[in-house]
This record gives structure tokens, sequence and C-alpha cells, in this order.
């Protein structure tokens, strides 16, 4: 088995209101992830991505379909033992500590005595939180909730991670490191799932995403296969004098290319701010 | 996610919750005797109240029959009353409230009612009479009730008995009341004469003396350190009214003076 | 093994987090001072003995406020996971929904196990000090001095303690299935309402001339409902115990723990088919 999560032909309607009105919130999503990579799952406010990660980490039961990860049924203690999770924005017990709070979720999580000690400092410092670690999470910024959060969610070492907006709220400096630590992650070769709306985070990160919309998956694959456009290309040189790019065109256009546009490549506010903010130490 | 087993076994184990609870109940009912059916049968309201008061009922209890007292100077009957009765159902063991509105009802109640109809000079000595002898009779009906509840009862008999006396003028009556607080564990000194004193005065002379005799040789000249030589004085008056001859007396006592 | 483990450091980091609310802190020092003074209080006493008093105020107390305790704070509790999401972080984890909730449970059980017994302890401090003064008054007067047991008083508070378990229990069984922290409350005040009239069902099922509907509706009812009533007895166990019925409060609590069992399993059953 190939696949970390496997969803096939899944929906889920909710009863609303009195009279029990049914509300199709997932329809008919089929997903396959492969094991090892960063899967991003996009779309909008509503479109079904919490429900289909809900059903996934047996939170909430499909109304038809089935939902399998890493071959065990989803809803099974089994899967959720070699599963980790980071709820959007999460909200832990304030007057625990960060220690306190992933040595708590590392013994609900089956972590051995004997290894908590070791389990739990890697998680912190996999999150960059070592040096936070006995303060009380009440005292926490919104980045270091998340990556509290994150450390909760690794330290029994799970084979997959799932992230829903694990950059909600977090400056860009916060942003970048969460991005890292996925990258960490990925590169230890555990499977992650991404629920974000930081498009360009995403496209970043992930390997491949799915997007959907009104509960169904209106596109899947891997992300250099469905951004690069097949039918254009671009040429990114230095030191281009007005004599040598009037060269190129002519060479280009006469070996039957067509030049569509020539501008100045211009680099992400992100990145801007990133090189200019090295960021607070809370952030 | 079923859990359908769980439902099972809820229901399995509530029914044998229910079966325990019968029988640790019957047990404990008793402890709880603010609970009696007689005093909550006619008010549904008060079988509430003292549900939800829990361990509160005696503070409540007080607390209504301080507000009785307001009640009480104000001569409002049928308020002081409803307060009085709640706060003996709610504190079941206190003999005070019992006592007290076993008073406040069969000594007190009937002059408001006079005064209310009009005063003493105006309303028919009859009436008069008729509403001291009812209200009398409930004062009674509160204090039987009261005597349920405590082990000591011939206090309540006492009371009783005083109200038969004083305002039904019920002199029987009233000897029965003391004669029955004076056969009582708990007999009050003075309960004896007063049952053999009042049958006395109502005429039935001879069964006075014979059983206040048998009385006093049984129960009070055994029980007492003093032999009760108050009561034996008592018995030689009567023996010189009933004009007895010597042998037929109680013999001397040596310790008789 | 592992669900033991699970279902206690639930029930631990429930017991902490209920222990830092401020409405426990409240009622515990409200309580505490008012079992403290209650001696203060005496001068309202009219008709029983001035220990009778003292100890009915303060198991008075210990039960209103105990019973607001364990309604508040369980529906609190299992609402704030639930509202703040943490219940999501701990049930994707291989946590089942019985050991949360029982979890939960048993974290606001022990609270409530501090409350009382801190709340017994300074009753029982008040009672055996004034105990002593009114026995001395009492002798010199040849009066049988009052007698206030200690033991009786340890009884009397663990079948508090149970009878506050069921409380939380009956809300813990709302508060599974319901989706409004308010409903809880209201919900759960009222069953217990319905605990402490239970008795009234009770004596109809016991009574000779009732009806076979009223027999059925009443057998019904003792079996959904937990008798709370019979909890009530601190006064006859501390200041006399001898009229209490030998084996009476162990049957007591063998009833409330059968209830107790019965109201979780049913509140597990409802809470692992929520969605969450």
């Amino acid at each position: 088995m190939n696949s970390a999560v496997s969803i096939r032909h899944l929906t889920k309607d909710f009863s609303v209101g009195i009279r029990g009105v049914k509300l199709r919130a997932v329809d008919d999503v089929s997903l396959e992830i492969p094991r090892g990579e960063v899967f991003g799952l996009l779309g909008p406010n509503g479109c079904g991505k919490s429900t289909t990660l809900k059903i996934a980490l047996g939170l909430v039961r499909a109304t038809s379909g089935s939902t399998s990860i890493l071959g065990d049924d989803a809803a099974s203690a089994q899967a959720r033992r070699r599963t980790g999770f980071l709820p959007e924005a999460p909200y832990f017990h304030r007057f625990l500590t960060g220690r306190e709070l992933v040595t708590y979720c590392a013994r609900l999580s089956g972590v051995k005595e004997s290894d908590l000690e070791a389990a739990v400092a890697r998680a912190l410092d996999l999150a960059a939180m070592s040096a936070a670690a006995d303060r009380a999470v009440g005292t926490y910024s919104k980045g270091m909730l998340q990556r509290i959060g994150l450390a909760q969610a690794v330290v029994h070492d799970p084979e997959l991670i799932i992230l829903d907006e694990p950059t909600a709220g977090v400056d860009p400096v916060g942003s970048a490191a969460i991005g890292e630590m996925i990258k960490t992650m990925r590169g230890q070769g555990r499977t992650i799932v991404l629920c974000s709306h930081l498009l360009g985070q995403v496209e970043q990160v992930c390997d491949r995403i799915a997007i959907m919309d009104r509960g169904k998956v209106v596109l899947q694959g891997a992300v250099d296969e469905v951004l690069s456009r097949r039918d254009r290309h671009l040429l990114e040189v230095s030191g281009l004098t007005p004599e040598a790019e009037a060269a190129a065109r002519r060479a280009l256009e006469s070996a039957g290319a067509v030049i569509n546009s020539v501008s100045r490549p211009r680099k992400s506010l992100e990145d801007l701010f990133r090189e200019l903010v090295t960021g607070s130490k809370d952030a | 996610m079923g859990g359908r087993w769980l439902f099972s076994l809820g229901a399995g184990l509530l029914i044998a919750a229910g079966s325990a609870t019968d029988r640790s109940w019957a047990s404990l009912r008793p402890c709880i005797p603010e609970l009696s059916r007689s005093q909550l049968e006619p008010s549904a309201g008060q079988g509430v109240l003292l549900g939800v008061l829990g361990g509160l009922r005696t503070v409540i209890a007080d607390v209504s029959w301080l507000r009785s007292y307001v009640l009480w100077e104000r001569k409002e009957e049928a308020g002081c009353e409803a307060l009085m009765r709640l706060s003996c159902t709610l504190d079941p063991n206190s003999r005070y409230f019992w006592e007290q509105a076993a008073f406040a009802v069969g000594f007190d109640m009937a002059n408001w009612e006079i005064r209310r109809r009009g005063g003493y000079a105006r309303l028919a000595k009859e009436i008069q009479d008729h509403l001291f002898t009812s209200y009398a009779r409930k004062g009674i009906l509160i204090l039987e009730d009261g005597a349920k509840f405590s082990r000591s009862r011939a206090p309540f008999l006492i009371v009783a008995g005083q109200l038969a006396e004083m305002k039904i003028k019920d002199l029987r009556l009233a000897a029965s009341y003391y004669r029955a607080a004076a056969e009582s564990p708990d007999a009050p000194w003075y309960a004896a004469r007063f049952a053999a004193r009042t049958a006395w005065q109502a005429g039935d002379r001879k069964e006075s003396y014979a059983w206040f005799r048998q009385h006093w040789t049984t129960t009070l000249r055994v029980r007492q350190e003093d032999r009760s030589p108050d009561d034996l004085a008592e018995l030689r008056m009567m023996e010189d009214a009933l004009f007895m001859p010597t042998s037929a007396r109680i013999p001397r006592q040596a310790w008789e003076r | 093994m592992d669900s033991l483990r699970r279902t206690y450091w639930i029930a631990r980091v429930t017991f902490l987090e209920a222990v830092r609310q401020r409405l426990f802190s409240f009622l515990l020092l409200l309580g505490a001072a008012l079992a403290g003074s209650s001696v203060a209080f005496r001068f309202l006493n009219f008709g029983q003995g001035e220990l009778k008093f003292v100890a009915d105020f303060g198991f008075g107390i210990m039960f209103l406020f105990g019973s607001l305790l364990a309604v508040v704070m369980t529906a609190q509790l299992l609402f704030a996971e639930l509202d703040n999401r943490t219940a999501l972080t701990l049930l994707a984890k291989p946590v089942g929904r019985s050991e949360f909730l029982l979890g939960k449970f048993l974290g606001v059980w022990a609270v409530l196990g501090v409350f009382i017994a801190l709340l017994c302890g300074v009753l029982g401090a008040v009672l055996l000090a004034r105990a002593s003064e009114v026995a001395a008054l009492a002798e010199a007067a040849g009066r049988v001095p009052p007698q206030v047991d200690a033991g009786g008083l340890a009884v009397f508070a663990l079948l508090q303690w149970l009878r506050l378990g069921l409380v939380a229990a009956l809300t813990l069984l709302v508060a599974a299935g319901s989706r409004t922290f308010l409903f809880s409350v209201v919900a759960g005040m009222l069953v217990t309402l319905g605990g402490q009239l239970q008795w009234l069902a009770q004596d109809l099922l016991n009574k000779g001339d009732a009806g076979l509907m009223q027999k059925s509706l009443a057998w019904f009812a003792t079996r959904a409902v937990p008798n709370l009533q019979q909890y009530n007895i601190g006064d006859a166990l501390v200041l006399d115990p001898a009229g209490v019925p030998e084996g009476a409060a162990a049957a007591a609590l063998l009833s409330g723990t059968l209830h107790l069992l019965a109201l979780l399993a049913i509140a597990c059953g409802i809470f692992r088919r929520r969605e969450i």
C-alpha cells in the first residue's frame, strides 16, 4: 500500500434545522495521497476540506464512502496512533507549560515513559520551541501557539501529519519558519497533508495539491504539472543590453518563436519582508 | 462510533440501580422525618420545597418562623398559621415549633377572631365559647401531629391538656392528656399531680385517687429518689376528703413526717 | 492498561484546569466561610439543638454550592474543550471517546472531592469545638451532653461526594449530546432538581392504592433518575448515628454507585455518536 491516505467516493451530509434538511458538505470525493509527499488541500471557506480532514481523523462519520489511513480504517485507534494533527487556530490549556503540554500529548499518543523525555525534546527542537518550553502556554504568541501545536502533533513520531491552516494569523517570518519545518519533516520521510489559504506557501512546499469547491474536488495533481504552461518558456538573463535584446528578438523570431512580453522579474513582497525583518524572538 | 452495547449496559445498570434504591430508600426514609406524607398531603408545593431545599431546611424553617412572628404581631391568622405550619413541616423534630404553633393557634387565634367579629362585649357568649373550643381543638391536632416526630411525647401531651382544661373546659379530656403524659417514660414530675387533680375536679374523685395511688406506688415512689413526698401529701389530702379508714389508706411510710 | 493511563492523564489535566477556575475558588471560600461561621448564625435558631442547626446549615451549604459547582463545572469543562477545539487535538490521538469523557468526569469528581473534604473538615472542626463547649454546659446542668460522631461525618462526606458525582454524571449525560453550554447547565440543574424530588415517585411506587399506570410511571422514574434525597441524612449520621439503621448508608452507596455507572455508560454511548 503506497497511499498514506486513501479516500474513496466520500460523501457527507449534515442535517440542518429542526426539519433536518440535508446539506451536502462533501460530495463524492476521491483522493489518493502518496507516502512521503507534502499534499496541499486547497479551497475557499466552506468547500468541505475541514470536513474531509475530520472524517479522515475519525472525528466525523461519513454518510457514504471509505477512508483509510496508512492502510487502516480511518476511525481506528491504530490509524490515529500513526497520525499527528494540528487543528486550525489551536487552543491549548493555558496553565500548562509548553513542555507539559507536549508531554501530556505524548502520553495520550502512547509514547512509552522511558522514551518520553527524548521524544518531547526532539519535538520541541523541531518546532524551535525549546527555549520557550518552560513558559506557560497562556503567555505564547500566535506563532508560538502554532509551533507548540506542531510539536504536540509530531511528538509521537507519526508517519502522517495533518496540518489545518498552520500559518493562519502568523506573520510572514513565522509562516516561513513553519514552511521550513514542513520541509524538514518531509526530509524525514513523513507524509504531510496541508490545508492552507496561503497559496504561495502551498506552491513552495507542496508536491501535490487538490482544489475543492462546493464539496467536490475540482483539480488534483503534482504542483509542477498543474501550474506549468507547456506552451510557454521563461528565460532569465543578466547584463542584457538594448543591442543584445534586439539581437535575441531577431534570432528567436527568425526561428519561429513568438515573444509575448519582455519584463524585469520582481521579487515577491513576502521575500522582501523576510529580507528586511529578521523576526522577533516570539515569531 | 457505534456504542450500542454502552446503552444496553447503561439500561441494565439503571434497572439494578433502581432495585437497589428501592431497598436503600426503605431503610433510610425514616431518618428523614421531614418527608412525611401526612404533612405533605395538604400541599404539593411543600413537597417540592422540601426536595429543593435539601440540608437547608432547618435554616428556612427558622426564617419562616421569624416571618410568622411578624404576622402574629399583626394578628394575621391565615398567614401566621401557614408559616408556622411550614416551619413545623420543614423541621418536624423541633418541639419548639409544634408547641408554639399550638399555643398561637389554640390560645391566641380565637381572641383575634372574636375581636375581628366585633369584640367580647358584642359577640354572643356561645359563639365565643365555640370559637375558643374549635381553635383549641386545632391546637391539639397540631400537638398530636408533632408528638409523632418526637421521642419525648410528654411535653406535647401536657400542652394538649392545658388547652383542653383552659379553653375547651373539658376537664376529663384534660385529665386524660395529663395522665398519658404522666405514664410516658419522660414524664415531668408534676404530670401525675395535674392528672389526678384535674380528674378530681371533674368529679371522678374515687377513680382519680385510685389511679394516683397506683401510679405513686408503682412509678413515682420507685422512680424518684425522694419518693415524691409532695405527691404523697396530695394523696393524703384525697384520703381525708374521701373519709377513708386507716386500713384502706396507703400505709404510713417510715420517712413520712 | 493504556486506556486507564490515558483516562488518568485526561482526568489529571481536567482537575488542574478545574481547580484554577474562579468559580471553584469562590464557592469553596464562600462555603468554607459560611460553614465556619455557622455558629455565629445560631441566633436564628429556634427549634433545634444548636449543633443540629450548625450541622444542617453546613450540610445545606455543601449541597447547594456543591451542586452548582458540579453542574456548571462539568458543562463548562466539556464545552471548553469542544469550543476551543482542544477536543479535536485530543480525539485525533489514539484516545477513545469514552476515555475522554470519563477523564473529564473523573477530573471534575476529584475537584468535588476536594470541595467536600475541605468543607466537611471545616464543619467537623466547628461542630467538635462547639460540642465540647455545649457538653460542658449540659453536664453542669445535669443534662445528657450532645455527641458529634467523626466517623459519621466521614460516611456523610463519602455520601455527599457520591451525590455530587451523580449530579455531575447527570449533567455530563446532557452535555454529551447537547450543542450549547447554557442548555447543558439549565438541563443539568433541572435533572438535579428531578433527583431531589425522585423520592415522590419512590413513595408512589410503594403506595398500596396507586394505579397500574401511576406505578409504571413511578417505576420508570425511579430507574431513570437517581434518588438524591437519600443522601440527606447528615444530621442523623453525625449527631445521632444510632438512629441510622445498620447497613443503610452502605445500601445508599451501592445504589448510587450503580446509578453513577449507568449514567456514565449512557453518556459515553451518546458522546461516541457525537460529531466533533
